[in-house]
């Protein structure tokens, strides 16, 4: 690679083929798999989504381990008219041939699931930009050697398949997420649909996704090599992608056991190609572009928030925190009230109690000066005694 | 205007026409129409109502919403309710059958007027009924719009009942009979609709949800209260829908074509659906409407005219106070 040789003298860098038998710079690459692989990785999802569309089942399905266990009865019940968006991290160590990935998977309850759903996605936005902020305020540290980094490479967000199209809910909360974070949108429970409803409903979502300028994550696709390119080209073609979830093993007709779902009238299998999109979504997950999730976290979305916020503050500042929650507000006004009206009675009962020390003080005083007085006068009987008659004096013998 | 009651229950009598308190020119006329049976139906979109309607009276109702329009995706949509009139003969007894479907319900981001809107209709049709009975004239072309019955579809969770669920159940089970259903029932495993529907029985009454319960009285006989407590048991009511007819072992049956199996409509292991149709249309069909009439009714009836008194008593007090 040569620079152009501007003017001003500056040496460019001439190509230069080192001698044949090389000097060793060709193992740059195997150091740093070694440094990497000993290193290993942090990798958070947030997974996003009304209740029962089968996110807990998915992320169980695809680490093959059961990361999050389901609520209980009466977990559920408490949650049923709580009104709020929940956020519950699960955090796991995974391990595979020797490397190591710390996982940690984001799960958010209630989203979508009450009579007014307004707002219900600013408690998700709020995560993940605050997640930025950790990361940001840790680079600034002096010392910046145990950095957490739970910057969310990517979410999940769970269409339910009502054979239509997107719900506003949806249009509005992927529109909020996908300006911030990757976006996968994923459609859950795909075996509720026939093959043709699915094309109709993936083509419908995809329009409006266009139409209304929702930013979705789409994976590189073009690479050196022609067979990656063209399982990249499969991979995008099938967003968004049709999943079934499924940890339980079913016998299939021919004999098989696969992870599926075991019906009066058939099995849907988990990893069959032609049955969903989960193996293609595993694969954009992990297997192929798991590195460029993380990469484009931290290059872009990353990147544009720290931009956004350095041009507004000063280097070691602290976020303004936004206080647009009305609920936390009205309390705030409440307790602002209180604490007033607490203090101003108190001060009532100090001025009080100043003004009696005083009248006392004054009464004292006025003690004082009676005696005072008296004192004086006998004195002064005294002197006028003594004057008058200065042989009377007593003999103090 | 008196109220007698019914000797026989409704599953017993051969003509359910005559428990009801019509002078004859109605019940003749109800001979020749048809039996008027007011359904409506509730749930968010895409839980198969269209097509439930569809199946239900075997011909093409209704046509699902085909090409929406992207842009307008992002508009809330507000819930609207349209009337379907379809003429069923059903066991050589004519119905007939309107339906009231509501699109939009539960569709927006916010939800919490759609109850008033569907309670409003519902009162709105008990006061016309009212209205009617008090005139001197009757009208004999008055068409009884009181809803029957109200099937609520659930969407299939997995889990247990919604926020919108408990609240729509709660507050129109007084003015209606409700009967909740499952609908899109063929994404849940046979063990999953189990686990559903107790988990869903257990919610209903932890709430104290008023739903359709299929009631019996102590001298109906065995058989009717045996199907009765069968039909309880099986509540909610897992339903599939389907128009399209493929062949299967030569014989044309209405199913779901999927790549590993097709799903039968009318097969008891794979939905409710002939079960419900069987009670919706034929054997409680009598006591649906006797319940509404009768009961539901005269309490609204009791409600509205015990509310006039008190206002008329309050005027009065409030026109002596201002005399005196």
């Amino acid at each position: 690679m040569a620079f152009e040789d501007n003017n001003e003298g500056i040496e460019s860098y001439v190509n230069k083929n080192v001698s044949q038998t090389g000097i060793g710079i060709a193992n740059l690459p195997n150091q740093l798999h070694k440094i990497v692989t000993k290193k290993g990785t942090d990798f958070s999802i947030i997974l996003v989504g009304e209740s029962g569309t089968g996110k807990t089942t998915f992320v169980n399905t695809l680490f093959t381990t059961e990361l999050i266990t389901p609520l209980d009865d009466s977990t559920r019940r408490k949650k049923q008219c709580d009104k709020t968006v929940d956020i519950n991290i699960h955090k796991a160590e995974l391990e595979e041939k020797n490397f190591n990935v710390k996982l940690n998977v984001i799960d958010t309850p209630g989203f979508g699931d009450y009579v007014d759903n307004n707002d219900c996605w600013h408690p998700i936005v709020d995560f993940i930009e605050n997640q930025y902020e950790q990361y940001l305020r840790q680079e600034q540290q002096p010392v910046r050697k145990g950095l957490v980094d739970m910057r969310v490479h990517a979410c999940l967000y769970f269409i339910r398949p009502n054979g239509h199209s997107l719900k506003p809910l949806d249009v509005r909360a992927m529109k909020a997420i996908g300006a911030i974070c990757n976006l996968i949108p994923v459609i859950s429970k795909a075996d509720s649909m026939s093959p043709t409803s699915l094309k109709l409903f993936k083509k419908r979502i995809l329009d409006t996704i266009n139409a209304q300028n929702i930013r979705i994550y789409t994976p590189p696709v073009e690479s050196e090599d022609e067979s990656v390119t063209s399982r990249n080209r499969d991979i995008v073609s099938a967003m968004p992608f049709a999943v079934i979830g499924s940890s339980t093993e079913v016998v299939a007709p021919d004999g098989r056991v696969v992870k599926g779902r075991k019906y009066p009238w058939g099995i849907a299998e988990v990893e069959n190609d032609e049955h969903c999109d989960f193996k293609k979504l595993r694969s954009l997950l992990i297997r192929s572009h798991m590195l460029d999730l993380i990469n484009s976290t931290e290059e872009s979305h990353y990147d544009a928030y720290r931009t956004a916020q350095m041009k507004v503050r000063k280097f070691g500042e602290a976020k303004p925190k936004a206080t647009d929650n009305k609920v936390f507000k009205d309390e705030e006004e409440a307790l602002r009230k209180r604490f007033t009206e607490k203090v101003r009675l108190e001060e009532n009962r100090f001025r009080q109690w100043e003004s009696k020390l005083i009248a006392e003080r004054d009464r004292l005083n006025k003690d004082l000066e009676a005696e005072h007085n008296l004192v004086k006068q006998l004195e002064a009987e005294i002197e006028a005694v003594q004057t008058s008659s200065p042989g009377n004096r007593f003999n103090r013998k | 205007m008196a109220v007698t009651t019914y000797e026989e229950s409704a599953t017993n009598s051969p003509s359910v026409y005559s428990q009801y308190v019509r002078p004859s020119s109605h019940r003749y006329k109800n001979a020749k129409k048809g039996l008027p049976f007011n359904v409506m139906l509730v749930g968010p979109s895409g839980l198969g109502r269209r097509t439930f309607l569809n199946t239900l009276c075997e011909r093409a109702i209704v046509i699902p919403d085909d090409g929406e329009n992207a842009e307008t995706t992002k508009l809330p949509e507000a819930m609207k309710i349209q009337h379907y009139t379809v003429d069923i003969e059903e066991d050589g007894m004519r119905i007939l059958l309107n339906v009231i479907d509501t699109p939009g319900f539960g569709d927006s981001i916010d939800n919490s007027d759609n109850f008033k809107e569907i309670q409003d209709y519902l009162e709105y049709q008990f006061d016309e009924v009212l209205e009617e009975e008090n005139r001197i004239k009757r009208n004999p072309k008055f068409r009884d719009g009181r809803v029957h019955a109200l099937l609520y579809f659930i969407t299939p969770t997995g889990h247990s009942l919604r926020e919108i669920d408990i609240e729509l159940m709660r507050r129109l089970g007084s003015r209606v009979n409700v009967i909740p259903i499952i609908g899109r029932a063929d994404s849940m495993t046979v063990d999953e609709l189990k686990k559903f529907k107790k988990r869903i029985m257990q919610d209903i009454d932890f709430y104290r949800i008023p739903v359709y319960m299929f009631p019996t009285v102590d001298d109906d006989d065995e058989e009717t209260i045996e199907e009765n407590n069968e039909l309880r048991a099986s509540l909610p009511f897992a339903v599939v829908g389907c128009e399209e007819v493929v062949e299967k072992d030569n014989r044309p049956v209405r199913a779901r074509l999927y790549p590993w199996g097709a799903v039968e409509v009318d097969n008891e292991e794979h939905s409710d659906f002939d079960r419900l149709r069987y009670v919706l249309l034929n054997s409680h069909i009598g006591d649906l409407r006797e319940i509404t009439q009768n009961m539901l009714y005269e309490n609204y009836r009791t409600e509205k005219l015990s509310l006039e008194d008190n206002d008329d008593e309050d005027k009065e007090t409030s026109s002596q106070a201002s005399s005196n």
